[in-house]
């Protein structure tokens, strides 16, 4: 977990070091170059996992990721009137998996049941350009960028240690995607903005499940979008 | 650069968040490899199932149907668990093992709480990949058996796939090895217990009341592990034997004098090998016993993840001929008095059996041909040893009233020698059986042959009153406690016989449903003598 706090400490001072601003020493009465932003996140996963291999394992046992909302975070230095670089993060969400397939593994409840959590920590770094110059209180933003994703805090629940056959170590690989954002801010005064973004990525990850020494795996792909509405503030 | 760092100070915090928390964990490994120590605790749960989740599992199949008229309905559910445990090899070595342990669950009556715990030994299988545990593979047909017959009935069961097979490295099985197997279910009993109260199912619990069973090798393996626990002082209430190898030397004697058993040319490599490892004197080289054709691999060969039809059409193994159809000529040395009479009749006691000569010849005459896995001149050194230092058995031989004595004297042929020292007339003297013992097996099995084991023990231990033994299929009819379990029997071969020979069957002629029915005899008999075993153990636990 140390190594993940490191690689956010990491990308600031990437991006800092890398900013000659373009702006114009007189331009007082347009925002700051540094802003930070506070939202929400409505967070949509779209799973395609394959079945579960492995010992005791029967076809067609596959799983999904409940969807979820969280809080966003983001620092934005803007470089260029018409570029700035955003580092998003959110507050790491808790995700639920659950079970699908055959309505009972056995006896155990299966189709439905939430077998695991786990919380994402994905920061994506994001190139957005701004459309309209500055003075404009209204201006929409493409972007693309990169997606780093990490899991921690893994669990598996109740019901999928039933399912599984007993308590379950869950590894889940960490995953570098891209990433692309539509949005637009609206600018309150110099200093307080709004936003609005549609973003989707691409993550990707193998799940090994350890129960009792027992191996099974599974690869799974999200294609996660994600709604942020959010304000800023500029300094 | 202060507002910068404060907003380095917010992602920070994210990050640390992100730092926060902990993954679960699985199971405990344990490092310590001493015996009975279990791997994985707790151990892996592979199936649950409720008691009406398992009645329609088994009757989804017609074998499993059989079986539910037999057992009756699962009174409770069954959460199979799959054990890994520290055991030793035949040579006391230092071995991973596995095994099941099926626990009882349910809220019935009997299905939670203190339940009796049976110790089982299955019979003998040349797939090496046998887990007994997995109730979702269907060709584990004993571990079906063995769930339905007692754990759904409110029994814990415990019972290893033996060294050799499964996860074990061993690279051999210890194969009616009566030391190493007993201290194997010794070791699997004590790992069940570890992992018992960590399942899912803790409410149920060891009531004490250790019974033991076994069918086939497992019926010989029973035997010894209750010699075993009873030596060690730790009381059994009850066990039953199904069709076991018991009176190993008497029943090789047997063999060696071409009383060729069904299935003798895979008994004989797991034998030769197992005793290999555990006395080092059987061969120096593995054509000292094997036919050229074989001899090559034949160590290493079963058990296999290969199946047995296969490595017969590989031509590893014959399939029936266990020796040479050319009889050997014995020369007994002249220091042996009547040397040469005695030569002239052990040539003979070993010609192959003329087809017409007993009701069981044609069986029996299946195990000659060429090629052949066992040579003339083990047969030969073989069949001198017994002349010299005869089982009590070898009536044929020696011309002597039947006795059930083991020989007078440790035999000095290798391969006869671990025969004897494997057999189970060693338990004798203070030592006799102290729990109640049922012997079960039917007269007419042509692969552990009844009247040489099971006959041969109950006369051995006539004496003993804890002693009981039961013909499953007695000539004279259903007679006894047994009645109602004989009479099914009967009625079931009855039945499967006519059967073969309607269109859905298969549409035999009588000769040859009724040699299918003759191979297929010893397994039909283990679930009748299952039943039997817990009809047993229902007495015995009320006493």
């Amino acid at each position: 977990m140390k190594r993940l706090a490191w690689t956010a400490r990491a990308l600031l001072p990437l991006a800092l070091a890398t900013a000659p601003s373009a702006r114009a020493d007189g331009a007082d009465e347009l925002p700051p170059p540094n802003t930070v932003r506070v939202g929400l996140y409505d967070i949509m996963y779209h799973v395609n996992a394959r079945d579960l291999s492995g010992p005791y394992v029967p076809a067609g046992v596959g799983l999904d990721v409940q969807d979820v909302q969280t809080v966003y975070l983001a620092y934005v230095r803007e470089f260029f009137y018409h570029l700035d670089l955003e580092l998003a993060l959110g507050v790491p969400p808790l995700t639920k998996t659950v079970g699908r397939g055959p309505a009972t593994l056995g006896s155990v409840p299966y189709n439905g049941a939430i077998i695991s959590s786990a919380r994402w920590f994905a920061p994506s770094l994001v190139a957005n350009y701004v459309f309209l110059s500055p003075e404009h209180a209204l201006r929409p933003y493409i972007g693309v960028g990169i997606n780093y994703t990490s899991f921690y805090d893994r669990d598996s629940t109740a019901s999928g240690d039933a399912a599984s056959g007993g308590p379950t170590r869950l590894s889940l690989s960490s995953s570098v995607g891209p990433v692309g954002t539509v949005g637009v801010t609206y600018r309150i005064d110099r200093r307080w903005s709004l936003y609005a973004s549609y973003s989707f990525s691409e993550v990707q990850t193998n799940l090994i499940a350890n129960t009792a020494g027992v191996i099974r795996t599974t690869h799974v792909s999200f294609g996660p979008d994600a709604l942020i509405v959010a304000a800023g503030f500029s300094f | 650069m202060k507002r910068i760092c404060a907003a380095t100070v917010v992602l920070a915090a994210v990050a640390t968040l992100a730092a926060c928390g902990s993954d679960s964990t699985t199971s405990t490994v344990g490092s310590a490899t001493t015996r009975g120590t279990l791997v994985e605790n707790p151990p892996l749960r592979i199936a649950s199932l409720d008691a009406a989740d398992f009645q329609a599992q088994l009757s989804a199949s017609s074998a499993g149907a059989q079986l539910l008229q037999l057992t009756g309905p699962p009174a409770c559910g069954v959460d199979f668990y799959y054990l890994k445990f520290w055991t030793v090899g035949g040579a006391g070595e230092t071995t991973e093992s596995s095994g099941a342990l099926m626990v009882p669950t349910g809220s019935g009556a009997g299905c939670s709480g203190p339940r009796p715990m049976l110790l089982y030994a299955h019979g003998t299988q040349t797939n090496k990949l046998l887990n007994i545990a997995d109730i979702t593979n269907t060709s584990n047909t004993e571990g079906a058996l063995i769930a339905a017959m007692f754990a759904a009935q409110g029994y814990i069961v415990v019972a290893p796939n033996y060294a050799g097979y499964d996860i074990s490295t061993l690279g051999y099985h210890p194969f009616l090895n009566a030391t190493q197997q007993s201290d194997e279910m010794i070791d699997i009993l004590s790992a069940a217990r570890t992992a018992l109260p960590h399942t899912f199912a803790a409410t149920t619990k060891d009531s004490g009341q250790l019974l033991v069973a076994g069918y086939s090798e497992g019926g010989h393996v029973a035997v010894a592990t209750v010699k075993a626990l009873e030596a060690a002082g730790q009381p059994v209430i009850a066990a039953s034997g199904g069709s076991g190898p018991y009176a190993l030397e008497a029943f090789g004697d047997a063999i060696m004098f071409g009383n060729v058993d069904i299935g003798s040319t895979e008994f004989a490599p797991l034998l030769t090998t197992s005793y290999q490892h555990e006395f080092g004197n059987i061969y120096s080289s593995t054509s000292d016993i094997y036919s050229s054709t074989y001899a090559s691999g034949i160590d290493t060969l079963l058990p296999s993840a290969t199946p047995i039809d296969t490595l017969f059409a590989q031509n590893k193994l014959p399939e029936t001929a266990l020796f040479d159809s050319t009889t050997p000529i014995v020369t007994v040395p002249n220091t042996i008095p009547n040397n040469v009479m005695l030569s002239a009749e052990l040539t003979a006691a070993l010609a192959e059996p003329a087809p017409t000569s007993s009701p069981e010849a044609p069986i029996f005459d299946l195990g000659f041909g060429n090629p052949y896995l066992i040579n003339n001149d083990t047969r030969a050194a073989y069949a001198e040893d017994a002349a010299l230092d005869p089982d009590g058995e070898d009536t044929p031989l020696t011309g002597m009233a039947a006795s059930p004595a083991l020989a007078p004297s440790s035999p000095s042929y290798p391969l006869r020698k671990a025969f004897y020292l494997n057999d189970m007339r060693s338990w004798y003297g203070s030592t006799l059986p102290g729990a109640p013992l049922l012997m079960c097996g039917g007269e007419n099995d042509p692969t552990v042959f009844y009247p040489v084991n099971t006959g041969t023990m109950a006369a051995f231990w006539s004496a003993v009153p804890t002693v009981s033994t039961l013909d499953i299929d007695p000539a004279g009819g259903p007679s006894g406690p047994y009645a109602a379990i004989q009479g099914a029997f009967q009625t079931s071969e009855a039945q499967q016989l006519a059967y073969l020979q309607t269109a859905p069957g298969g549409g035999l002629s009588a000769t040859a449903a009724a040699e299918q029915m003759i191979e297929g005899y010893h397994v039909a008999v283990d679930p009748f003598c299952a039943l039997a075993a817990r009809a047993f153990f229902t007495q015995v636990l009320a006493e």
